[in-house]
């Protein structure tokens, strides 16, 4: 390995010597070891220099000794790096547009939805707490992207990270869909993974919006609610469209499942409801910007296929989530296979 | 007993970066104006020209991205390389 090392007494030190140079997000890290590394590299079957991804617009080489060093840092497990390396593959596609949302004053997260039978061997969460802290591969998954935009791309606070506000996701902000107690297809499937496969699908993404709906059997009236919450986004964020997510709790699945909706299904009505006349901003404050336009119709998905429907969380509750985009398709999801020895599993 | 880490950080001198030589006059010069299309930056620019123009630059050659948060089309930075110095606009 051809990295600059440093001595340090032991894990404490470590840890303070990261923090005080920066190259942590706030929280502590497991001290990247050249030997955790190399256990890291060969869970991979990567050698150090191997290129994972180039980020487009600065050229960056993310080589898979860094990849490695992150995931350590982050208290990820050896084998967790097939998934690790999906998202990092998934982040460099030019239609991630990784740099424009890590400079932007946008302040958005790279949203990870994991799918395929590596999630269980992972123990990964996708029930209580779906969106949160439940699960040490979930958390440190999800931190591995911040902790490499932030030492490999320069996406420091203030230098090339300009977020205004950012949100608690750039933390970490990872989720295994629920496979296992309903009939819908799988996200990655959906979006043309071999069924059985496993994957991850990157949104760049502004914060989870929760919304809440115990009041009805009726999945228009259901998807009414998260249509609306999408309806608030296009006023008070941004009117353009885009990719959204919606995870959909299992009390509301139990709702669309009786009433015989697909996924598709839940796709095109919210197509269809979530949309806003560009006149409904003069009620939120932003009547400077309405222009002569006050009647165009303004869609929050340009087709029913850029909404991401995802199942996860616990078992009870008429809960659901909004996952906005952060801004508009200039950033575009991407869903990438986990590899294993050079095979999808 | 110490423990011994790895720098997190891409090793800078894998990709070597280095600053055009700097424009030696404004006058008779030919310069390039890269808008990144954020609000503001046209209005900026043509201040700029006129400024650049005032000091005697020959040419101004303005191009706009087609899009702030991607990089510049090959063809458009093709149109900007022929000028002596180049000012890109960053951020907003």
């Amino acid at each position: 390995m051809s990295t600059t090392t440093y001595d340090v007494d032991d894990a404490f030190a470590a840890n303070e010597l990261f923090q005080d140079r920066g190259w942590t997000d706030g929280l502590p890290i497991t001290p990247p070891t050249e030997k955790l590394v190399r256990a890291f590299l060969d869970a991979a079957h990567l050698a150090a220099e191997d290129v994972v991804g180039v980020e487009p617009v600065r050229r960056r080489r993310i080589t898979a000794e860094k990849v490695a060093i992150a995931a350590v840092m982050a208290g990820c497990r050896a084998e967790y790096m097939p998934v690790v390396l999906a998202v990092v593959r998934a982040v460099c596609a030019p239609e991630f547009g990784l740099h424009g949302t890590t400079a932007s004053t946008g302040g958005s997260a790279q949203f990870i939805v994991v799918n395929g039978p590596i999630r269980r061997a992972l123990g990964m969460n996708a029930t209580h707490n779906a969106l949160a802290n439940a699960s040490r591969a979930n958390a440190t998954i999800g931190r591995v992207p911040r902790l490499l935009i932030l030492n490999v791309l320069g996406g420091t606070p203030g230098r090339l990270d300009r977020s205004t506000l950012g949100h608690p996701g750039k933390f970490t902000f990872c989720v295994a869909e629920d496979e296992e107690d309903h009939p819908w297809m799988p996200l990655a499937a959906e979006r043309g993974v071999p069924a059985g496969g496993s994957a991850v699908t990157v949104l760049a993404a502004g914060a989870p919006h929760q919304l809440m709906n115990e009041w009805t059997r009726d999945p228009r009236e259901l998807l009414e609610t998260y249509a609306a919450t999408m309806r608030a986004n296009l006023l008070t964020y941004s009117i353009w469209p885009g990719n959204y997510a919606v995870v959909i709790g299992r009390q509301h699945r139990d709702v669309l499942l009786a009433a015989g909706w697909s996924k598709r299904d839940v796709r095109e009505y919210v197509h269809e409801r979530a949309r806003v006349r560009r006149g409904e901003w003069h009620g939120v404050g932003k009547a400077a910007v309405v222009g002569r336009k006050a009647d165009d119709v303004h869609p929050a998905l340009r087709t029913p296929d850029d909404l991401l429907v995802v199942a996860a969380g616990g078992p009870a509750g008429g809960f659901g989530a909004v996952v906005p985009p952060w801004y508009a398709e200039k950033s575009l999801a991407v869903t990438v296979p986990v590899e294993t020895r050079g095979e999808a599993t | 007993m110490t423990i011994r880490v790895l720098d997190p950080r891409l090793d800078p001198d894998l990709e070597p970066l280095t600053l055009a030589p700097p424009v030696a006059a404004l006058a008779g010069a030919t310069l390039g104006l890269l808008d990144n299309t954020k609000i503001g930056t046209a209005r900026f620019y043509d201040h700029l020209e006129a400024l650049l123009r005032r000091h005697g630059v020959r040419e101004v050659i303005r191009r706009r991205k087609p899009d702030a948060s991607r990089p510049a089309p090959p063809a458009l930075l093709d149109d900007l390389a022929t000028a002596d110095g180049v000012i890109s606009g960053i951020g907003d």
